[in-house]
């Protein structure tokens, strides 16, 4: 899974093992990104 | 009895316009004005895919807001349901997107309106979306009503009748809409709807004059207010028509 | 446009005209009022009342002798004189 670190803005991936953490600054905040995939919207 | 109808502009604009019908019904009058404001159909985008969103609102207020932006509609029968005109938007921050940013894949649909503003963008900030349009009824939403603001009055006939006494204070009297002075038709609003104004010191009557309508038109853009009465008359004739053939079945 | 007849006698027919709201219901009913062979016309725009919405229904009743089937598609005749005239008036004027 992506997300970006709060605190260092770099990219991080996360797999099962390591828990939710930063492994560049161990920053404990990660922001999920926005997917990069166009989105359909209907307008109501 | 099909009517012999009379039309008398009073005052005439691409957008906005008041005239005179006589010799209409009710009905009739009314059934024009229902179709112009909700079977005339007109272009709106209707989906958009945001390929790129970094503003601070989410893709569904900016679909709306895109979906209410007013776009040219050409002329009858050029495009019918499901047909499909693409705009595109790609606007970088810091910068105010607006309709005119929207670039149309047909010269016929365009923004009607240049300076709607969608959403104003801070330093990296980005919105490109890609936009569908589709020709609707203003039955089905609103961002399809090419009548925006559509109403009649009967036509007021005003009559002096003689002097108002000596002393008596005048009193304003207010009327609205047009009035007929002896053949000659003028909006109230030239003066200032006050009729004391306009006959100082006499005694006036008024009344509604029988199947004599004054419509106020306005559109959205889309196209002028002839293209819209036009339209709307085509619209309840089509419905006559498959009527009358549905009938002789 | 569907048409279904509810109801049908020598001078009195309801028929549900599928798809229509006042627009066009009303100025059909004005029309067919004003014929001579036209007695009543009246149409209900919910008549289940909030049983669930149906499409309008039109009743019209004819004098002796005529078909009140005719009556409608002279009615919707009316109506299409009426908006040609109505056009070629507001262009001329335009």
């Amino acid at each position: 899974m992506a997300y970006k670190c709060s605190r260092c803005k770099r990219d991080v991936e996360l797999d099962e093992y390591g828990g939710v953490r930063c492994p560049y600054c161990g920053h404990r905040v990660l922001l999920k990104e926005r997917s990069r995939d166009v989105k359909e919207v209907a307008v109501e | 009895m099909p009517g012999e109808y009379d039309v008398e502009f009073v005052e005439r604009g691409d957008r906005e316009a008041r005239f005179l019908v006589r010799g209409a019904t009710p009905a009739f009058a009314n059934g024009i004005r229902r179709a112009m404001v909700a079977d005339v159909p007109t272009m709106a985008i209707d989906e958009v895919r945001f390929i790129e969103n970094s503003s601070v609102m989410f893709d569904e207020q900016l679909a709306l807001r895109l979906g209410l932006v007013p776009l040219t509609t050409p002329p009858e029968g050029e495009f019918v349901e499901d047909d499909v005109v693409t705009l595109s938007l790609d606007v970088s921050g810091p910068a105010t997107a607006y309709s005119r940013d929207l670039v149309s894949g047909d010269a016929l649909v365009t923004p009607a309106e240049e300076n709607v503003p969608i959403i104003e963008l801070k330093e990296g900030q980005r919105l490109e979306v890609e936009a569908d349009a589709r020709i609707e009824r203003g039955q089905t939403h609103a961002k399809h009503q090419g009548g925006v603001a559509v109403g009649y009055r009967h036509l007021q006939r005003v009559e002096v009748v003689g002097d108002l006494e000596e002393f008596e204070d005048e009193e304003s009297r207010i009327v609205r809409g047009v009035i007929e002075d002896e053949g000659e038709l003028l909006n109230a609003e030239e003066f200032d709807n006050d009729l004391a104004k306009r006959y100082p010191g006499k005694e006036v009557r008024v009344e509604d004059v029988p199947d004599a309508f004054v419509f106020h038109v306005e559109t959205d853009g889309s196209f002028t207010v002839e293209e819209l009465v036009t339209r709307a008359a085509d619209s309840i004739e089509a419905r006559a028509d498959e009527l009358e053939e549905a009938v002789q079945l | 446009m569907e048409l279904r007849v509810t109801e049908s006698a020598d001078t009195e027919l309801s028929i549900e005209i599928g798809g229509e709201d006042h627009t066009f219901m009303n100025v059909l009913k004005g029309a067919l009022l004003e014929s001579d062979d036209v007695t009543t016309a009246t149409y209900d725009m919910n008549p289940e009342q909030s049983g669930g919405q149906t499409e309008p229904i039109l009743t019209i009743k004819t004098r002796e002798g005529v078909d009140p089937l005719e009556a409608l598609e002279e009615a919707a005749g009316t109506v299409r004189e009426k908006t040609t005239s109505f056009r070629e008036s507001f262009e001329a004027a335009a």
